[in-house]
């Protein structure tokens, strides 16, 4: 480990909830009460805590429960650079939500009444936050959140 | 979450509480199916909903199909601001007429 790695590491706050659904409620409340220290305003509080009620909701309902494991998040996250960073970190199968296929802009035209609702979740993911990205290392999910902190 | 139904006026009207996840809306959605059976107009209060993810937004979008099979409108009533901008972000705001009272809502059903 290089000492810029461990210096990044030693920054990064870690709290472990649960997979299930029951987390989600405490989990949201974890990461408003996270993007209140680190500055964010109000708006954009809400579209992280909706990215991170998304994509907590695959892992648990597709990653763990679907499959028939238990297991847990663990939620990390950190402020640098006027950007907060929050990752989650998951032992279920590997899933990477930026491979699935997004809704666009003709299906937001669409009467409501046709639309293909799938891929809803990961789009307010994508579109709530600065930059999503996606990462497996050490038989990890990682998600990764990150949110420029306007100053103001 | 908490729901709550009345019929005022002839319209049904669901009162939600809460936070709308994917932990909460399956209770939602069954509230919600069970009380516009039958009905043509409905009002939904959301103002004491802090939070509404995709899976709300799902129970949003069945109660709009089975309202429209009978030719009747949903109406919002107190929608929070960041949750007006993702239903505007996703085109959902277009399908709902969205009011500030419940008595908005009546008059604009009755209307």
């Amino acid at each position: 480990m290089n000492s810029r790695s461990y210096f990044v590491f030693m920054q990064m706050e870690l709290k472990t909830f649960p997979a299930t659904v029951d987390s989600l409620d405490p989990l949201r409340q974890y990461v408003k009460d996270v993007s209140q220290q680190a500055g964010l305003d109000k708006k954009a509080t809400y579209n992280l805590i909706l990215a991170v009620d998304e994509i907590a909701t695959n892992i648990i309902l597709y990653g763990y429960e679907k499959a028939g494991l238990e297991g847990f998040i663990d939620v990390l996250t950190e402020v640098s650079d006027n950007r907060l960073k929050v990752v989650f970190e998951d032992d279920a199968a590997p899933f990477d939500p930026t491979t699935r296929e997004l809704p666009d802009e003709e299906d937001f035209d669409l009467p409501l009444e046709e639309r293909p609702i799938g891929g809803l979740g990961i789009y307010l993911t994508i579109n709530g936050v600065s930059e999503f990205s996606y990462e497996y290392i050490n038989n990890r999910n990682r998600n990764i959140f990150e949110v420029d902190i306007k100053s103001p | 979450m908490k729901v709550a139904e009345n019929i005022i006026e002839s319209i049904a009207v669901i009162e939600v509480e809460g936070n709308i996840d994917s932990k909460t809306a399956p209770e939602f959605e069954k509230a919600a199916l069970a009380s516009i059976k039958n009905q043509g107009q409905v009002i939904i209060d959301l103002s004491k909903v802090e939070f509404l993810s995709s899976a709300g937004l799902r129970v949003l979008l069945m109660i709009y199909r089975q309202i429209k099979v009978q030719s009747g409108k949903v109406v919002l009533v107190g929608v929070s601001e960041e949750i007006q901008e993702v239903m505007s972000n996703t085109g959902f705001i277009n399908f709902f007429i969205i009011v500030g009272t419940i008595e908005e809502g009546i008059q604009t059903l009755k209307s």
